[in-house]
């Protein structure tokens, strides 16, 4: 090849050259960490809340006239009889918080009073012997609650379950390679026994400072005698869009006295869904809009840089298809010349975009970037690099070779 | 060795037809050193880039070292340019980024010529032009005739048969085209075939033949009526 004489040819080039090199150097460095955020984002965006999410949806009741705990009781348990009246609901109950619902109650387990000494934190659901059937979730050891263990309790009161259910990975830090069910666990100062072991719930929160724990949660036997009251309705396969419509008015129907917000009272949960990744899905947006607008300015960079060069250079290219180059040369040495700038380019690029990296993980808690992305950077740009060097190299393999006798 | 019969050259613009070469014959033998004259606009680069394949004709037939030319595709005439002929420019034509070295290493590389033999003709090229102590200089620090040798060691490093030469001293003063002609003599002697266009009937003169273009035509100085007329107007004129 004829690299040796293409360099020589860059150094009587440099600010071209270089202005080239480094934009490629920035774009990979920046591009690979956006490639890898991104990745993040969708992983993390894909996470299962191990809940058979397609027929779900979550109702926000607000009591109005602050009724007391003792009213709540009753108005809970007409409002679960009415949904369940409503027709395509397979089953409902009433609870805290959910999944992706972003609030809750955040305890730590453990196998001592001390609360000091836990062994997980874990999030805490209200739920009753309805919950498992209702979000579908697997139960893979032990029992489901039954309907005498759920007791009842107000916004101040102390917590003290008697039993617990808790998810396999919450079972596997407290009990590591032996079953949870039948074991004591404390989450207050009196032990509480667990009964059963479900597949998989995902905690409420979807912020990666608590992605440690993501998958930690326990449902404990209580109806929470508060408003607002969440209620999770499941309809029958194919009828959740239509049950979405009635349960408000089937709400309203059985009682006036309440406000379930016209905007967003009543969601499936892949509204549910929608808005807990909304700034995950942001991020990923905007870090692939950065990435290609910065793909396509450094590929007009390098079109714009070689098309000088090309014009510049015709009565030299003349000369040497003059000489006896070919076609196929002229063409190949604007690639091998574009090639060459994007390999320094890249190797700066590489460095950069690690620098970025640590600069990202000191910053905002960031994971090591792997080096798939940055190999897949170079890749991509070098790629990208002979794209577009390819139109004005065709242009300059089709200077004719008489070109060279003409006078400038 | 370079022979055309009935050649003829149009360019062809959106509103004329330029005759740059109409019925245009020539042959030169193998190992002849012919001089081509004729005034500005007659043909004279015309030829030269027809004869050096660096452009296509219109008609009539151009035998190249007994070869029919017009069938070849362009690597072909790529592989004739870099092999059988070399070039010099009256602009001299070196590439500016690179040193005397790497311009006359340009054709060679077009070769896929191994590097050392690459390097011994190199070198020896440059010794013939006497410009070896000058190979990691750049074409701008050198002068006019030290480029116009450059471009000669880079016609010669690929022992071309045949030279063609459009004006080398044109853009040089009477010493150094005296200097550059005499190395053209050297090459001749040592058995290429040398065409060199030129406007100076000193050198002309002292090429084994002359030939005269007038109007895209071979004409024999003798006979042709045009070139008379031509030659009484200017007598008038430097009488006048
Ligand atoms: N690319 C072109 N397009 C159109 N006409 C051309 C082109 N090249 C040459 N010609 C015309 O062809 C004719 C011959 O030109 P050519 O360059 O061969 O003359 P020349 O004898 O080399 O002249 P000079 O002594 O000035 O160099 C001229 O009339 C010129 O205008
Ligand atoms: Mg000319």
């Amino acid at each position: 090849m004829q690299i040796r004489p293409i360099l020589a040819t860059l150094k009587h080039h440099k600010a071209g050259t270089l202005l080239i090199a480094l934009q490629i150097a920035l774009t990979l460095a920046i591009v690979c960490n956006a490639l890898f955020i991104i990745h993040q984002r969708l992983a993390h965006l894909s996470q299962p809340t191990g809940l058979d999410e397609s027929h779900l949806l979550v109702i926000q009741n607000q009591w109005a006239n602050k009724p007391t705990k003792g009213d709540i009781s009753s108005l809970l348990a007409d409002d679960l009889a009415t949904l369940r009246k409503v027709p395509g609901v397979a089953n409902a109950y009433a609870t805290d918080g959910y999944p992706l619902s972003s609030g809750g109650i955040t305890y730590g387990i453990g196998h001592s009073p001390d609360k000091l000494n836990f062994v997980s934190n874990t999030a805490i659901y209200f739920a009753d012997e309805n919950a498992l059937p209702t979000l579908g979730l697997k139960l893979v050891a032990g029992r489901n609650f039954r309907s005498d263990e759920i007791g009842e309790i107000g916004g101040r009161d102390k917590i003290a379950p008697q039993v617990l259910i808790i998810t396999s990975e919450l079972a596997r830090r407290l009990f590591p390679g032996e079953s949870a069910v039948g074991k004591m666990a404390y989450v207050s100062d009196k032990p509480s026994i667990i009964i059963g072991v479900v597949e998989r719930m995902q905690t409420p929160y979807v912020d990666s400072a608590m992605a440690q724990w993501s998958d930690c949660s326990t449902l404990m036997p209580f109806h929470q005698l508060v408003t607002p009251t969440n209620y999770v309705v499941r309809a029958q396969p194919g009828q959740l869009d239509d049950v979405a419509k009635r349960v408000r008015a089937a709400l309203y129907a059985a009682n006036r006295l309440r406000v379930i917000s016209p905007e967003d009272g009543v969601k499936t949960f892949a509204q549910v869904r929608a808005q807990a990744y909304k700034s995950d899905r942001g991020m990923a947006i905007l870090m692939a809009s950065i990435s290609v607008i910065l793909l396509a300015i450094t590929a007009a960079g390098i079109v714009g840089l070689t098309s000088f060069w090309v014009g510049q250079r015709r009565k030299q290219i003349g000369v040497r298809r003059a000489l006896g180059a070919t076609r196929h040369d002229i063409l190949s040495y604007f690639l091998t010349e574009n090639l060459l700038i994007g390999v320094g380019g890249v190797l700066l690029g590489g460095v950069l975009a690690l620098g970025l990296n640590l600069w990202l993980m000191k910053q905002f808690e960031m994971a090591r970037l792997a080096p798939g992305y940055v190999l897949a950077g170079v890749v991509t740009l070098l790629l990208l690099g002979q794209c577009a060097v390819l139109a004005p190299a065709l242009r300059a393999s089709n200077v004719p070779p008489v070109e060279a006798t003409r006078s400038v | 060795m370079l022979k055309m019969t009935h050649l003829s050259k149009v360019y062809r613009t959106e509103v004329v037809e330029t005759y740059a070469l109409r019925d245009f014959n020539i042959d030169v033998k193998e190992g002849e050193f012919v001089a081509v004259t004729g005034p500005s606009g007659s043909g004279k680069t015309t030829f030269l880039t027809i004869a050096g394949l660096l452009e296509t004709f219109t008609g009539g037939e151009y035998h190249l070292d007994g070869m029919e030319v017009s069938q070849l595709n362009d690597n072909a005439r790529s592989k004739i340019r870099n092999e059988k002929i070399g070039f010099i420019f009256q602009a001299f034509n070196l590439i500016p980024d690179l040193n005397v070295f790497d311009n006359v290493e340009v054709p060679l590389r077009y070769r896929g010529m191994k590097t050392p033999e690459r390097k011994e003709r190199i070198m020896n090229a440059l010794e013939r032009v006497g410009l070896a102590s000058r190979a990691k200089h750049y074409p701008a620090e050198l002068s006019g005739g030290q480029q116009q040798r450059v471009a000669i060691a880079r016609a010669l490093a690929g022992s071309p048969r045949l030279l063609l030469a459009d004006e080398p001293t044109g853009n040089l003063d009477t010493q150094m085209a005296r200097g550059v002609l005499e190395l053209l003599e050297e090459i001749h002697r040592e058995g290429a075939t040398i065409v060199m266009v030129t406007h100076d009937p000193e050198l002309a003169a002292r090429a084994q033949r002359n030939v005269h273009i007038i109007d895209g035509q071979v004409v024999d100085l003798a006979e042709d009526p045009r070139f008379h007329t031509a030659y009484t107007a200017a007598a008038g004129q430097v009488r006048g």
